[in-house]
């Protein structure tokens, strides 16, 4: 190994130059690639050093197996699912995009992503909502409740008012700080089903 | 013989640079399969260098299965891209 003495040295401080662009990773997908970059160049780095049986298991499982199941697990948690009603994107099209589009947005910016489910009745959207199938509703409320007349007094010019109940905290803040689309209003709902606060 | 090894690391310091400097996940993916396949043959040119032949082994191996988790880890994203639109 003396005349390759260098090479080595060079080859094994690729590792931790690739260890540093992982840690640096914002998103979680290209962190994920960024993880594979890593995998590679540890089981060259293995290999060189003699451990060739090390280097072929971080290479299935630690490139592999590793980034794939992840791949799965970040895919399947970091995302929004909302209910809507199946006729409400043919009555309200324009708005409803426009009020899903600054979602994604808003969403985009901590790399989620947003699934709509569509339902075909108003109590499966209830039912949904109570029973943990969709983190949010969004729906077209057509009889206001005594609750909201205030806001469907407000959005009442604009005949298209939507209403969006959130059942996780959390996204109840992110969309209660940033979501600003006219004629939408935002409760948040405990997961009880009990109606909590609204804005 | 020294020096091919500098010259493929010099050569793996490009995909490297890439995947850090691009923002798209594509970009990234093609750094990275740039990467998998340029340190399993660096693996195979230490090993005929070396004359050994389980390195050698390990590395066609390597060369193989990187594709093969390429290919799962591409599909996996594409299939990201597809339900969010």
């Amino acid at each position: 190994m003396n005349e390759n003495d260098l090479s080595v040295y060079v080859i094994t401080a690729l590792l931790p130059l690739t260890a540093f662009m992982l840690i640096f990773q914002v998103n979680p997908y290209h962190a994920l690639v960024m993880r594979g970059i890593l995998g590679a160049i540890a089981a060259l780095v293995y290999a060189v050093l003699g451990a060739a049986d090390v280097a072929l298991t971080e290479a299935l499982v630690g490139t592999m197996l590793a980034i794939t199941l992840y791949a799965v697990a970040v895919r399947s948690s970091l995302v929004m699912r909302l209910g809507i009603l199946k006729d409400l994107s043919t009555q309200g099209e324009r708005q409803f995009e426009q009020l899903l589009d600054d979602l994604r947005i808003i969403l985009g910016k901590r790399h989620m992503r947003l699934e709509v489910f569509p339902y075909t009745d108003m109590q499966s959207l209830d039912q949904a909502l109570i029973e943990k199938e969709v983190h949010a509703v969004c729906s077209q409320r057509s009889q206001p409740q005594s609750d909201f007349e205030q806001d469907y007094a407000a959005c009442e010019n604009d005949k298209l008012c939507f209403h969006t109940a959130v059942r996780v905290q959390r996204l109840y803040e992110i969309m209660q700080a940033e979501l600003t689309s006219p004629g939408n209003i935002l409760t948040y709902v405990k997961p009880s089903g009990s109606k909590e606060e609204h804005s | 013989m020294n020096l091919v090894i500098m010259a493929m690391i010099l050569a793996l310091l490009i995909p490297i640079y890439e995947a850090w400097k691009n923002d798209e996940v594509w970009q990234r993916m093609l750094a990275f399969a740039s990467i998998a396949t340029k340190t399993a043959i660096m693996a195979l040119v230490i090993s005929v260098l070396r004359d050994d032949w389980m390195i050698g082994i390990v590395a066609v191996i390597i060369l193989s299965v990187g594709n093969a988790a390429l290919m799962l880890l591409a599909h996996v994203i594409k299939r990201i891209n597809d339900v969010s639109n």
